[in-house]
């Protein structure tokens, strides 16, 4: 029995450090923006695309397509804002954007959807099938292996960025404040494309790795995005360790209920702790109370 | 005292009112026709689909540009009123519009409960509550077999019951035109009854919330019952659109229902022009018939509404009303030219 | 002032003008932020009719208070009434019914629609008629609608505004919206008035239009509540002070005695 707990411990940490790549890109960007872009969810998938056609199609190393996928990622994220939310802030909406957005995200997905198809496909890292014993009888699969590795990193990186650099600080800062940052010479346009960047960076990256173990198909990305919203929320808008401790509590959930309840509930399960969560903390779990100035 | 005094403030509902009842008019005979027009029963089920699309978008548009509360989760309303009023008629055996009222009464119910759970929540929270409520009733509907029959769905879904008034020849529903007749025959009735609410104190109170939630409470509007009523509103009458879906189509799967279905009506609430109430019937009407005119090029509906949906919030929010309206002030611009010169 | 606004702005008293009389009466009032102290132990009594000036310097605590008056904070501890009826934990929209109407430091006016039906949404509290006359819009229902449209007419000339009724409220000048705001509040036929730093960024002559304004009000009976950190604006116009600190009580009673008081000197110029 210990050993399932743990395999499905270990499985959740693996989902769980995916969705924390996925949320914190958005956490990113709602952290600096106020702003909630619909389309992140595609850019996984595209990035898991990117991925799979760079390894498959052209015969590359799936480790590099790991790059491959965070540079396409970068690439939209700077479309995005440079599109889309760079000319709405003139307008000063608060919820056009997120609108905007999800116009994107219908558009995209059934954009592949045509060039895809509907069929899931097949993306099989060569690590998936390598199997690692660990203790008590437990096993993880060479791709998960590589996930918890990687993400785990990046994790670690973004996290040091954030609190250590002057660059992470002043994200922070416009995050805070954007006018003031602005008069103490911070572009804040500039850090939020940066912000953009990274958060769909990291986006690209979680659907590399997440190709193989998804289905892999044009909606990928909305399997993935409703849940990272929750992580967002329960982790706190904007706030990096709430979404990674929330991102890791979601993963691990997913996985008890997978393994103990009915895997078709997960989503209700996960779901109704988000509402709950709105309803007694919407700030988040670890709560940065942000006052409205009247 | 008398407001007989001053000719600006005559009430200018006298005179709007007369062009109201003319498009009233207007659209009742359009209604009338269209049935005439289209015989086969590919476009006449195309009708249908309309005629509840635009409910479904000036639902929304009730709870989105009126009272400004961005509800992504409507798909969950019209789930619920479609399968609450067959289930009624199926399990308990109660009569179509009896079933009919329990739909409405739900969604409605339902409408208001997310709106009192999600009232303290702002804009982005709201949406992704709304989101997640949407996902969870979805996610009943398929996993509760025994209620829904889940994903197999529910087969034979019996049209409204015939209406035999003395005199008068049986109107049957199974006929396309007579159900047709009737769904767009309440869609009106909905666009009456919220037009009249817009244009009433209850209209500047929800575009008072709207545009300013702690303004509209200093003058004494009780913002969270307010919008428990928009959502109330809005739900119910995406609840009726429900239970007519169900008996027009026959069949009832949750797919119908998944988020996705929230993202086009949204759609066709802000290509029609957000915050009127005529928009969003252009904006279901351009959307549902769309699509099915470009059907040589694939299936590129989605890839339509996602397209026009960005497009429009980029280029022009205010939708096809706010297209029109310039138009107008370029025709105005012209004839005053041509008058002057 | 025509007979017809004198209604709204009275403050609707009951008839007697007895400044003895306490119309907004607060005791020990507290209310902190994280740590922050905003309010401090803060008990007032503010008479029926006249101005009440509420001063101090920026972060003392004034705009906080205000909140807490209105509704939009609650207090930590400490009580509030209002003509007797206790205020602590009735929500904000309930307030307004008793009689307290406020304007914002920051403008909060619906920005997008015009200036009529800003003053307009005023009225919300006092339509009376019934709700179903909403959907079928009857007689009653049109009377009821050319009475608002003609009393808000009348409120934006008491503030100067009616050439511009029209005209969406976002493209007044600054100080224009200022006024346009008052007359929103004044739609709502407040007791209580309370103004929040209504001459921040206006100039001179604005300045001057706007204590006419209150002076009329005033003078109509109606109970004024000004916070301001500007102190000559205030000596010119308020009845009775209250100048805080810290958030703390500092001094209270007539102004010419505050601008002498050595605690408020010293707060002011900082010794």
């Amino acid at each position: 029995m210990s050993t399932v707990l743990l395999q499905q411990g270990i499985n959740g940490v693996v989902l769980g450090s995916l969705y924390v790549l996925v949320a914190l890109g958005l956490t990113l960007i709602y952290g600096v923006l106020v702003q909630i872009n619909f389309a992140h969810a595609d850019v996984v998938t595209i990035g898991a695309f990117a991925a799979y056609f760079f390894t498959f199609t052209f015969g590359g190393n799936y480790l590099a397509s790991i790059a491959v996928a965070l540079l396409v990622g970068a690439i939209l994220g700077w479309l995005v804002n440079a599109a889309i939310f760079a000319p709405l802030r003139e307008r000063g909406s608060e919820l056009l954007p997120l609108i905007a957005t999800i116009g994107v995200s219908v558009l995209l997905q059934n954009v592949m959807l045509l060039w895809f198809g509907p069929i899931p496909y097949a993306f099989d890292s060569p690590y998936s099938n390598q199997v690692i014993r660990l203790w008590g009888g437990t096993f993880i699969t060479g791709q998960n292996l590589i996930i918890i590795a990687v993400s785990t990193l990046t994790i670690a990186l973004l996290y040091a960025f954030m609190k250590f650099t002057f660059m992470g600080k002043a994200l922070r800062a416009v995050a805070q404040d954007r006018e003031t940052a602005g008069l103490m010479g911070i572009n804040p346009n500039h850090l939020i494309m940066l912000t953009f960047v990274i958060a769909s960076a990291l986006a690209g990256m979680g659907g590399a790795m997440l190709g193989p173990i998804l289905v892999l198909t044009p909606f990928a990305g909305t399997t993935v995005i409703v849940k990272a919203f929750a992580i967002v929320i329960i982790g706190g808008f904007g706030n990096v360790e709430g979404t990674i401790i929330a991102g890791l509590l979601v993963g691990l959930i997913e996985s008890y209920t997978t393994q103990f309840v009915n895997p078709g509930l997960i989503d209700i399960v996960v779901f109704t702790l988000l509402l709950m969560m709105l309803a007694f903390r919407p700030t988040g779990l670890i709560a940065e109370k942000r006052e409205e100035n009247v | 005292m008398s407001s007989r005094d001053h000719t600006e403030l005559a009430n200018p509902f006298d005179r709007s009112s007369v062009s109201r009842r003319w498009w009233l008019l207007g659209a009742i005979v359009t209604i009338g026709f269209l049935p005439l027009v289209f015989q086969d029963s590919y476009w006449r089920t195309n009708l249908v689909v309309c005629a509840l699309n635009v409910m479904l978008a000036i639902g929304l548009d009730f709870i989105l540009g009126y009272a400004g509360q961005l509800n992504l989760g409507h798909s969950a309303f019209y789930g619920i009123g479609a399968y609450v009023s067959t289930l009624v008629i199926t399990k308990l055996g109660l009569p179509f519009w009896v079933a009919f009222l329990c739909g409405i009464v739900l969604a409605g119910a339902a409408g208001m409960a997310l709106s009192m759970f999600a009232v303290r929540l702002r804009g982005h929270y709201l949406a992704i509550a709304s989101l997640g409520f949407a996902v969870i009733v979805h996610q009943v509907l398929v996993n509760w077999i025994s209620l829904t029959q889940g994903p197999l769905g529910i087969y034979g879904i019996k049209p409204p019951p015939e209406i035999a008034l003395p005199g008068l020849p049986v109107i049957s529903f199974g006929n396309s035109a007579n159900m047709f007749y009737l769904v767009a025959g309440f869609a009106l009735l909905f666009y009456v009854l919220l037009d009249q609410l817009v244009r009433s104190p209850i209209g500047e109170t929800l575009t008072a919330i709207r545009e300013d939630e702690v303004s509209a409470s200093s003058l004494g509007i009780n913002c969270p019952a307010w919008k428990v009523f928009a959502f109330g509103a809005g739900s119910a009458v995406a609840g009726a659109a429900g239970a007519f879906y169900a008996s027009s189509v026959g069949t009832l799967v949750p797919d119908a229902f998944i988020i996705t279905e929230s993202f086009t009506i949204l759609a066709m609430v802000i290509v029609g022009g957000m915050g009127t109430l005529i928009g969003p019937v252009w904006g279901a009407i351009l959307l549902t018939v769309l699509p099915e005119v470009l059907r040589g090029f694939g299936d590129l509906r989605l890839v339509l509404y996602g397209a026009a949906l960005t497009l429009v919030v980029l280029f022009m929010p205010g939708g096809i009303v706010q297209a029109a309206q310039i138009v107008r002030a370029q025709f105005d611009r012209l004839r005053a030219r041509l008058e002057a010169g | 002032m025509s007979d017809d606004i004198s209604g709204r702005v009275a403050g609707q008293a009951d008839g007697r003008r007895n400044s003895d009389k306490v119309l907004f009466r607060s005791k020990s009032l507290n209310k902190s932020f994280g740590g922050v102290h905003a309010v401090r132990d803060i008990s007032l009594n503010i008479p029926h009719g006249g101005v009440f000036a509420i001063i101090g310097p920026n972060g003392a605590g004034k705009s906080t208070l205000l909140n807490l008056m209105s509704g939009l904070y609650q207090p930590d501890s400490g009580t509030m009434s209002l003509d007797g009826v206790d205020l602590v934990g009735l929500k904000a929209h309930r307030r307004v019914r008793l009689g307290l109407a406020r304007t914002f430091q920051k403008i909060r006016l619906f920005k997008h629609l015009p200036v009529l039906d800003n003053v307009i949404a005023g009225f919300h509290i006092h339509h009376d008629i019934p709700a179903w006359q909403y959907v079928l819009q009857g007689t009653a229902f049109r009377r009821d609608y050319a009475r608002c449209r003609d009393e808000a007419r009348k409120l934006l000339s008491f503030v100067g505004l009616e050439e511009r009724a029209k005209a969406r409220a976002g493209s007044l000048a600054y100080g224009e919206q200022r006024m346009l705001e008052i007359a929103r509040a004044l739609a709502t036929s407040p007791r209580l008035l309370v103004v929040d730093e209504p001459a921040a960024g206006l100039n001179a002559a604005e300045v001057e239009k706007l204590l006419d304004r209150i002076t009329q009000l005033r003078a109509g009976g109606m109970t004024i509540v000004i916070v301001e950190h500007n102190m000559d604006l205030v000596m010119k116009v308020a009845d009775r002070v209250l100048v805080m600190d810290y958030g703390q009580y500092l001094f209270e009673g007539a102004p010419a005695e505050a601008q002498v008081d050595p605690g408020v000197v010293a707060a002011y110029l900082g010794a």
